[in-house]
């Protein structure tokens, strides 16, 4: 890590901070993650976020909203900064997709560029809404525990981009991209901390493989 | 492969938990927290939470439910409806802890607003709850506060503009008595290209799987015939087991 936050020992306990910009819920977030042991914060400021080993962005919501808010909290830069200096970021359902380059949500926004691809809506403008197992890239140790496993998915739009940062997919009826990273920026379209056990099993892999990376 | 899905409907009247008959029966079943923590625990696939006297008092959403449920930490995704009248209500809803909102009597009295609810938390935040009754043969959509049934062309008209992402159809005559769901109310519906959820009646696995075999049918809601026995859920997703369903979750699947 190079931005002068401490490698955790193994004994001590994992901070994360939850980027809080005003888009969703962050109570079921923060409710799971203190379970699996994390010293977890709410901060919605640089200095809140500094000190952590890990940042979680969740969001429901649309996204240009999402952006404005970041944006609004001076947040747009700095994590464009955190990410891009190799600071484990963690983006969930709206938050994922506010780390790719933009969406078409209502128009074209531009989203914060961590992860190259846009988000663009299903055919016909359908939604993505239910438990869809999904498959994983074989081999990876960060999201093996997740292959076959069902997850929660709640989103209309959906990752368009290169293929080799997509880690994971979701099946029929709407495949798509289910966890996409680039270097220690991972965005998980489906919501872990209401997939029950998978989610939770997943989301404590994810994060202490980012973190221990 | 998306799953189908078995949503646990909680029916809560003046603060209680409780079972509904028909829309006009109540009886008390207690805390809705504790209802929905058994939920959560026996793996349901959603929770549905209706508040169903907060739109007719006009007492707005039930916030002090949602903090107290918010403090569960559910892991299962979390419905709520009830006393939504505004957009400004619908967001602050989710802030508080729902993941999605279902909404009846705005369909009523505001549509416009779930278009603008749309915009704030995208369309598939969004489930459009109707309640349905057979008349003469017909389905009709029921408007409960007026006790007036209306034709499907009205639903048509307020849904056909793509503004939820799915209808909750509630066989509002049947709803509380054993294996009595109407399926005709199905087979009368337009295509509006939107998933259903049912609910209303159906308490037994073989009326569920006849439900689930349809491909329109995204998920089967159960109310009161959850309450009668422990581990309810496990009971009836081991039974449904062919049936599209997530498999049912025991105690040792979840990481200490």
């Amino acid at each position: 890590m190079t931005l002068g936050i401490a490698m955790p020992v193994a004994t001590m306990p994992l901070s994360i901070a939850i980027v809080d910009y005003g888009m969703g819920n962050q109570a079921s977030v923060v409710h799971t993650l203190r379970s699996l042991g994390y010293r977890v914060k709410l901060a919605a400021s640089p200095d809140g976020l500094d000190d952590a080993h890990l940042l979680v962005l969740p969001g429901v919501g649309a996204f240009p909203a999402a952006m404005q808010a970041l944006d609004q909290r001076g947040l747009v830069d700095y994590l464009q900064q955190q990410g891009s200096q190799g600071r484990p970021i963690l983006g969930i359902c709206l938050g994922m997709q506010l780390l790719a380059e933009a969406s078409y949500e209502h128009g074209y926004t531009a989203g914060l560029g961590l992860i190259p691809g846009e988000f663009v809506p299903f055919e016909r403008n359908g939604w993505h809404i239910g438990w869809n197992t999904i498959a994983c890239r074989p081999g990876d140790a960060l999201v093996a525990a997740g292959a076959g496993e069902a997850f929660y998915f709640n989103h209309s739009f959906h990752y368009q981009g290169p293929e080799h940062f997509q880690l994971a997919r979701a099946g029929e009826p709407r495949p798509c991209a289910a966890i996409i990273r680039d270097r220690q920026v991972v965005g998980m379209q489906f919501h872990p901390e209401k997939s029950q056990a998978a989610g939770r099993i997943l989301l404590q892999d994810l994060i202490n493989g980012l973190i221990y990376a | 492969m998306l799953k189908k899905r078995l949503i646990g409907v909680v029916t809560v009247k003046d603060g209680w938990a409780v079972q509904s008959f028909g829309y006009h029966r109540y009886l008390p079943l207690g805390k809705p927290q504790w209802l929905v923590e058994n939920l959560d625990r026996w793996g349901a696939d959603e929770i549905l939470v209706q508040c169903i006297d907060r739109s007719q008092s006009k007492s707005g959403p039930d916030f002090d439910l949602l903090e107290t449920l918010a403090g569960l930490g559910l892991g299962t995704p979390l419905i709520y409806s009830g006393g939504i009248a505004s957009a400004e209500d619908g967001v602050k809803v989710v802030q508080a802890g729902a993941d999605r909102i279902a909404v009846d009597s705005l369909l009523h009295d505001a549509p416009e607003v779930l278009s603008e609810l749309g915009s704030k938390l995208g369309v598939q935040a969004l489930v459009a709850a109707v309640p349905m009754r057979m008349r003469k043969k017909t389905p009709c959509w029921y408007e409960y506060r007026t006790r007036r049934d209306l034709p499907l062309s009205a639903l048509g008209k307020v849904l056909g503009h793509g503004l939820a992402s799915e209808l909750l159809v509630i066989d509002c005559q049947n709803e509380g008595n054993a294996f009595a769901f109407d399926a005709r109310l199905l087979d009368a519906l337009p295509d509006w290209n939107m998933p259903l959820l049912v609910f209303g009646g159906i308490s037994d696995v073989a009326q569920m799987q006849d439900l689930l075999a349809r491909p329109c049918v995204a998920a089967v809601g159960v109310g009161n015939f959850l309450s009668y026995r422990e581990l309810a859920i496990q009971q009836f997703k081991k039974t449904l087991a062919s049936s599209a369903l997530r498999p049912a979750l025991y105690a040792a699947d979840f990481p200490h």
